[in-house]
């Protein structure tokens, strides 16, 4: 119990400290100095009005950041306990490539011989690719599914953004994620292996994936955050910028099921939910339905959403039972006047 | 001082009980195989040590000098006369031949200088296996494949063959070390001699010999398996330097400055065995040679009667785990080698791309790919016949390497020249090698697996980075 304990009070900071996290201090920092530049450039704020705008305290010391953290705090003892749990992307990766290994492929040839560098790049911006793909694929889910929709609404529920609300998740939506990750990342790795073996390698930086490095030095943690900063037209096609990101978790009826992407604007362009950015300032963030101090709560937050599903499954089976009642009904009319028949008949 | 008769007797029979049970402990608890008590009965010469495998390791003798012969080809020039040289390493046992190898290296000096010194009138063709080869064109026995590899490495330079990418040293040595060695062994003494009736223990094994059947078929298989006798004092690494002729304090068991063939060097398999051994991941030397041990002092506990049900029973075990580790063995090389062979095509697809010269690095693909037969032939001529997995592993391999021009080895016409057809590119071929050894990790229960060539996947996952914390973007 002792070495959990301790592995907890590590497990809190470690976050901090690796490049393959959102919150490795240096993406803050950096985060931290692309927003000061673009309020003293873009909204020509003073030095000090900028700073104080950035260390805003209605936004950290809002409820709903205080929510944040206590969530993070509470998911990361029960990320301690469960992760053991959890499928690995090794596993899937070793499960995948056997069965790549069984299929007969006939005459299809693999004349593929590219030399180690453009293994290693095409696997390092596949792997990329993909997982962004799949993050918009499953919070998309997350928004369209009314039982998942239960759980993505803990980390609506945010009044306010900061880098840590990336962490106000409920927990069987982290397994969801994780799960995700894992399937994703396994299948490239299966796939690039079966195709270049041991050639197979990632671009890192500081051990995180290179593109994964880019993506938040330019600023990643400023999606959760109050400075809206708006790209070029044209760039919202292709990333998402901050402030595109903040419009998704704009209360606004207009603004529903909108920018869904993680990275790139790619996916909401091509499957239509896309939405170039407003400006942000005053923009109301959270859930419609509920921006009472109770959806900071540990009950809203944890045991909301597990009511709410048990609320619809129940409400489903009702509906699912009745459907059946129906049709078993209409059967059974359809069925005594044959039955009546055939005991005429035999009579 | 005077003592009396009956202080006598007893310290005549505490010295007889404390003497004999020293010998029962000289000859169970050894680390080493033998010497082990003479126990046939009726025996009246002067042999105290029972243990014999002298035919074996001048086989291995034979073999190792086959494997040299088999490089030393000009192009066509001394075929006739390296054909018929060759052939009376594996096939004659009528003159006194030279060892060609081993031979001294450095410090590492070697006792015997002529295969007559360890033994006379051996041959390794005699004891080839008799089977039909079905991995090899032309539907030959094990001996036939041998002798055609003989005829076509003498007609080489040096050995390899450009024109169908055959490595004839690598082929000879890899499947004759199965062949003869694995096959004779596990297939032969380790099986239908242990029964009851063949070579009994209580009858020597052929009259005035002083060793009973069951010890010398013992000795016999391991003569085979290739081991020093010393063997399990020494580290898998030593072994591994014995074998390589370089570590000569730990093959000189009894200090004497010279190597003694017949017990002191590591030879065949048990090299191989400690070569995956050095890497951490398996016992299989120690395994196999503690097995044998085991085998031969229980042997000689049965004091020249017949063993009891119980004991053969005992018997059989060990020698089931002799089987099985020697087949692991094999197993682990031919997987090895399949890596290595991926390895090489895609060394060879990046010289092709970049124009460069692929003779050398061709050679060595072919050199690879000629252990990777020899051993995959070698591991289809054990105990037990491998079924599908057989089936599966020669398709996945073919009859030759795939060539630059894309071509490979299909057949033999009647002449015994080999026929060659377009067959696979080299992309596919490097897919057969992973399917290979993903084949053999699950068929054999690999565990040192050698060049496996997808161990960076669980490096490559680290990499990647869990997905634990849950992130919402």
């Amino acid at each position: 119990m002792a070495v959990q304990v301790f592995d907890f009070g590590i497990s809190l900071f470690e976050h901090l400290f690796d490049p393959k996290k959102r919150l490795f201090i240096g993406y803050l920092i950096a985060a931290l100095g692309i927003a000061f530049f673009w309020l003293l450039i873009s909204k020509k704020l003073t030095i000090r009005l900028a700073l104080r705008k950035i260390f805003d305290r209605k936004v950290f010391f809002s409820t709903s950041s205080r929510a944040d953290f206590k969530v993070f705090l509470i998911n990361r003892a029960f990320t301690l306990f469960i992760s053991p749990l959890l499928l690995t992307q090794l596993v899937v990766a070793t499960f995948i490539f056997n069965l790549l290994l069984k299929v007969d492929w006939g005459t299809w040839s693999f004349a593929l011989a590219p030399s180690k560098a453009v293994v290693v790049a095409s696997f390092t911006f596949c792997v990329f690719v993909l997982d962004d793909f799949t993050k918009y694929i499953v919070h998309r889910w997350m928004h369209k599914w009314p039982l998942l929709w239960s759980l993505h609404k803990v980390h609506h529920s945010a009044s306010h953004l900061t880098p840590i609300t990336i962490y106000r998740t409920h927990p069987l939506e982290g397994i969801l994620f994780s799960l995700r990750s894992a399937f994703t990342q396994g299948i490239s790795i299966a796939v690039f292996f079966y195709l270049f073996g041991n050639q197979v390698d990632l671009f890192t930086v500081l051990g995180a994936n290179v593109l994964v490095f880019v993506f938040n030095v330019a600023g990643s943690n400023l999606r959760h955050s109050h400075i809206g900063i708006q790209y070029w037209r044209w760039l919202e096609y292709i990333l998402i910028s901050p402030a595109q990101h903040q419009l998704h978790h704009s209360i606004a009826t207009e603004h529903y099921d909108k920018n869904f992407g993680a990275t790139l604007a790619l996916w909401d362009w091509l499957f239509g939910s896309l939405h170039h950015s407003i400006e942000t300032e005053g923009l109301a963030l959270g859930v419609e339905d509920d921006t009472s101090e109770a959806a900071h709560g540990l009950y809203a937050l944890y045991v909301l959403p597990l009511v709410e599903m048990a609320n619809y499954l129940t409400k489903k089976t009702k509906e699912l039972k009745a459907a059946i009642w129906r049709v078993a009904h209409r059967l059974r009319w359809r069925a005594k006047p044959g039955l009546k028949n055939r005991i005429k008949s035999s009579s | 001082m005077k003592i009396s008769k009956s202080k006598v007797r007893v310290i005549a029979l505490a010295t007889g009980i404390l003497s004999s049970s020293a010998l029962a402990t000289a000859a169970f608890s050894e680390n080493t195989y033998g010497p082990f008590p003479v126990t046939v009965k009726g025996y009246s010469g002067s042999k105290t040590n029972s243990v014999s495998y002298t035919g074996q390791i001048a086989r291995h003798v034979l073999h190792d000098s086959l494997k040299k012969l088999a490089g030393k080809g000009d192009g066509g020039g001394n075929a006739a006369a390296l054909q018929a040289e060759m052939m009376s390493y594996f096939g004659g046992s009528d003159k006194n031949k030279a060892i060609i190898a081993p031979v001294d290296k450095g410090d590492f000096n070697i006792k015997q200088e002529t295969v007559n010194e360890i033994s006379s009138g051996k041959n390794l063709s005699g004891k080839s296996y008799k089977g039909a080869v079905t991995a090899w064109p032309g539907q030959m026995t094990g001996g036939e494949v041998l002798a055609s590899m003989i005829a076509h490495a003498a007609k080489t330079n040096g050995g390899f063959d450009p024109s169908t990418g055959y490595n004839f040293p690598q082929l000879i040595s890899k499947f004759a070390m199965g062949a003869v060695f694995y096959n004779q062994a596990v297939d032969n003494y380790l099986d239908e001699k242990l029964a009851a009736d063949n070579k009994p223990n209580s009858k020597p094994y052929k009259d005035g010999a002083h060793y009973t059947g069951k010890e010398h078929v013992w000795d016999e298989a391991f003569g085979y398996w290739g081991a020093a006798a010393h063997s399990l004092n020494l580290s898998a690494s030593e072994n591994y330097e014995v074998a390589k002729m370089k570590n000569l304090s730990a093959a000189d068991a009894n200090g004497d400055g010279l190597i003694d063939l017949k017990s002191e060097m590591t030879f065949a398999h048990a090299y191989y065995a400690s070569s995956f051994d050095k890497g951490g991941n398996t016992n299989y030397m120690s395994t196999v040679t503690q097995a044998f041990i085991d085998g031969r002092a229980l042997i000689t506990s049965a004091n020249g009667e017949n063993l009891t049900d119980a004991q053969r029973a005992q018997l059989v075990a060990y020698a089931d785990v002799i089987g099985s580790n020697w087949e692991k063995v094999i197993a682990e090389a031919v997987f090895k080698y399949a890596g290595s062979v991926y390895k090489d095509i895609t060394k060879l697809e990046g010289l092709m791309a970049e124009n460069g010269d692929t003779t050398k690095a061709f050679a060595t693909y072919g050199k690879h790919w000629g252990e990777l037969k020899g051993f995959s032939m070698a591991l289809q001529v054990g105990k037990k016949n491998l079924g599908e997995t057989a089936v599966k592993m020669n398709r996945l391999i073919g009859y030759g390497p795939v060539l630059m021009n894309a071509s490979q080895v299909t057949g033999v016409d009647s002449q015994g020249n080999f026929i060659k057809d377009e067959a696979q590119s080299w992309g596919e071929y490097k897919l057969h090698m992973l399917k290979l050894q993903s084949m053999l990790a699950d068929q054999f229960g690999l565990a040192a697996k050698v060049n496996d060539q997808t161990a960076n996947m669980a490096d490559l996952a680290d990499k990647l980075g869990s997905a634990d914390s849950a992130e919402n973007d």
